[in-house]
């Protein structure tokens, strides 16, 4: 074929080979016959056929032959510039005989699993949540909502209020509305001292209105409006079904992705997102039950709405309640809409109303606490 | 590889070799920055083909006595190797969620015995994962290797983990001994054998006043706080702040040097002039880089919600500032990955490395291949890789 390379004008270590069975290192030459021949003192020590060559992935130019005859490990390393040219004009396959199109399609395949995932936290996750949270028994759900509630008094240092008259107001309120809601288990309702205007239902039944709503609601209708809503929450165990698909969620992320540094971020930011969707579509229901249910008792489901626009144009900042209780034009009108109107009696009198109000008051109570 | 490397190259039997460190720091960070962006769009699976990516780099910028190390690791296995694992763990985390949630009220016991599980189960994922690395090195055309039992190991680790835990902290040095010992006494170059010379003693006398320090650095904003009231604690913060990475720097100088020190391939032994305070600037820009990447998300942070804040209705933050944080937040988490990945990876390996000489190289030059040992360890189990789990 070609004549080979001067030899004299290359320095000794300009071909080593390493046979791959030892780690002798051996300075050879290079002669280009049918095969590449790896020659020593006249002796050939191997010959390699030019479609078999590789390169390797490393600085400087290594060659490597694809089968294992050679021993897997045995390399050819040309520190001379002019040698690179012979082998790259003779060798087809230095890159190795890749189909053209195998890292695009590696490429559309991750590219798939990610959608993939997405699409699992987004729709599978949720859906499965809401099978399965009818069938989480009401006692475990109880257990996990008395572990939510003291976890809860901690973050708010809250805790409930109990003066008499008020406790008395807020009983008859529970009563007259959960006559007609139809729960599972009785919910228990508290007023917690806490200046944030917030509700919210636990797994199990609790429902908290901290006093920080209360103050702010100009009638029995508003604050009745918001336990119903929360009475919707705990009828379609929204509480529940958040905690599995969170829970979920996790665990899909915590067994997909060992590194948190890069991989993770992506679907923690879209849970983000999607807890967001979630919960809005949850807090529509919400509304519906809570509207349905004044109507049955023949009142308002409109001070609902007075109420979440009066808390939410004094809300400074984005992050004042914990609790997502997203306020659309949508929810407001849907509420609107809903509305029967005042067809039956108040739910409470002005003096229990009076009470109600009152219930988170110390400064009142001083004589009782002397008792 | 350039002739001046060829040149550096030392034949004679007792002239100590220094390791050479060829690697570019540009093009690391080119590979872990590209990386952490695939890895993104890949829902994490890109993080196989970066490992090996960053092995291959690393080891193929480490040279000794003239030639590079070589990673014939692929990423396939590493791929396997995950999915391998996922099988073990899948049900694993399963019953841990059962368990925490069963018993919620006596949370501490419940978990008790299942993070026993997963730090035994870590033990034999590290040793697995070294006989892994190990096997997938080669130098001169020769692969190292790894036998023993991952198991075996698993119990020995265990065993000095409790007597770590007892003596809070001060059986460490023999700990490292004896598991790094077991590790070596099972390694091998074709014939060379490994061994670990290493002694808990030694690394407890040149490393025991870092204990010491750090039980007074952890007590000493107690007692300067019950003695001063008021802005000394700002004194206890900065003590920490400098004080911390600098007795971390000192540990790791220690048990770099220690750990070279002791290690034998045959008559092979590796001589180090590692210094703390390189090690120790290397972390401070770490810590400056991560600190300088979390002000700049808190900056971003900040300047969203203000230009938002008229937006803001309710309790829900609208899609308009979700969108931006969110990715100021992906970009936080990226960032600080690359960061770690340079600093804490390729950094230091570019600073122990060329620290190291070799005495000894001769007895390494023509070295046979393993009677016993089977050229290809494609077939070596899948578990080999469970390095990647994250443990």
């Amino acid at each position: 074929m070609s004549a080979e390379p001067q030899p004299g004008a290359l320095n000794d270590d300009a071909v080593i080979f390493f046979d791959g069975w030892s780690s002798r290192k051996r300075r050879v030459e290079l002669r280009f016959g049918a095969m590449l021949e790896i020659v020593q003192n006249g002796a050939t020590l191997a010959s390699w056929p030019y479609d078999d060559i590789r390169r390797i992935e490393a600085p400087g130019f290594a060659l490597r032959r694809e089968t294992a005859a050679a021993g897997e490990l045995a390399r050819l390393e040309l520190h001379d510039p002019r040698l690179h040219n012979e082998i790259i004009a003779r060798c087809g396959f230095l890159g190795g005989r890749v189909r053209p199109g195998a890292n695009r399609a590696l490429l559309y395949w991750s590219l798939a699993a990610t959608a993939s995932v997405v699409g699992l936290v987004w729709f599978g996750i949720p859906f499965a949540a809401d099978r399965i949270a009818p069938l989480v028994p009401p006692a475990f759900e109880r257990r996990l909502g008395e572990a939510a509630e003291a976890q809860l008094r901690a973050i708010f240092s809250a805790e409930p209020c109990h003066a008499e008259n008020g406790a008395g107001a807020l009983a008859q309120l529970s009563a007259r509305l959960q006559s007609r809601a139809a729960l599972e288990q009785p919910a228990r309702i508290e007023i917690l001292r806490s200046s944030v205007p917030n509700a919210l239902a636990l797994p199990g039944g609790k429902i908290y209105v901290f006093s920080g709503l209360l103050t702010r609601a100009e009638t029995p209708d508003e604050v009745a409006g918001v336990v119903a809503h929360e009475i919707g929450h705990l009828r379609h165990r929204d509480a529940m079904r958040k905690l599995i698909a969170t829970g979920g969620t996790s665990y899909l992320i915590g067994l997909l992705f060992g590194d948190v540094t890069g991989a993770g971020a992506l679907v923690f930011a879209s849970k983000a997102l999607i807890g967001a969707a979630y919960s809005r579509e949850a807090e529509a229901q919400a509304d519906a039950f809570a509207a349905e249910l004044m109507a049955r008792l023949g009142r308002p489901a409109k001070p609902l709405g007075d109420l979440l626009t009066r808390v939410a144009g004094k809300e400074n900042g984005a992050f004042g309640l914990l609790h997502d209780h997203p306020l659309t034009a949508d929810r407001l009108a849907a509420l609107a809409a809903a509305d029967k109107s005042e067809r039956g009696p108040p739910l409470l009198d002005d003096e229990n109303w009076a009470a109600l109000k009152t219930i988170c008051e110390k400064v009142d109570v001083k004589p009782e606490a002397a008792r | 590889m350039s002739d001046v490397l060829l040149a550096a190259e030392v034949s004679a039997a007792d002239k100590p070799t220094p390791i050479l460190f060829t690697g570019d720091n540009g093009e690391f960070r080119r590979l872990v920055t590209r990386g952490a962006l695939l890895e993104l769009v890949t829902a994490g699976f890109y993080r196989f083909w970066l490992a090996t990516h960053m092995r291959r780099y690393l080891w193929s910028s480490t040279v000794i006595g003239g030639d590079a190390l070589e990673y014939v690791g692929t990423a396939r296995e590493l791929l396997f190797g995950f999915f391998f694992a996922l099988v073990i763990l899948a049900p694993v985390y399963i019953a841990y969620l059962v368990v925490g949630l069963e018993a919620e009220r006596a949370k501490a016991f419940a978990s008790l015995p299942l993070g026993l599980f997963f730090a035994a189960f870590g033990q034999f994922a590290i040793y697995r994962a070294r006989r892994y690395r190990l096997n997938r090195s080669s130098w001169r055309g020769l692969r190292f290797g790894m036998s023993g039992s991952g198991l075996g190991y698993m119990l020995r680790a265990l065993g000095w983990g409790a007597l770590i835990a007892v003596t809070l902290g001060l059986a460490l040095p023999w700990a490292e001994a004896a598991l790094e010992r077991y590790k070596m006494r099972n390694t091998y170059y074709g014939a060379l054998e490994g061994d670990f010379v290493g002694r808990g003693g030694d690394f407890f006398k040149r490393a025991g006043w870092i204990w010491f320090t750090a039980l007074i650095l952890l007590l000493s904003p107690y007692v300067i706080g019950a003695v001063f009231r008021g802005p000394i604690w700002i004194l206890a913060g900065v003590i920490y702040v400098f004080g911390a990475p600098s007795l971390f720097a000192a540990f790791k100088a220690e048990q770099w040097r220690w750990w070279l020190r002791g290690l034998r391939l045959g008559g092979v032994r590796l001589e180090t002039n590692l210094t703390m305070t390189a090690l120790l600037g290397n972390y401070f820009v770490f810590l400056g880089v991560t600190i300088g990447v979390l002000i700049a998300a808190a900056i971003v942070f900040g300047i969203v919600v203000a230009m938002n804040r008229n937006a803001m209705v309710g309790t829900t933050p609208p899609i308009g500032v979700l969108i931006p944080i969110g990715l100021a937040y992906v970009a936080t988490f990226l960032s600080i990955g690359v960061a770690l990945r340079i600093f804490l990876m390729q950094r230091v390996w570019k600073l122990v490395a060329s620290s190291v000489v070799v005495h000894g190289l001769a007895e390494a030059e023509d070295v046979a291949t393993r009677a016993s040992v089977a050229p290809s360890a494609i077939g070596e189990g899948f578990a080999d890789s469970l390095d990647v789990v994250g443990f």
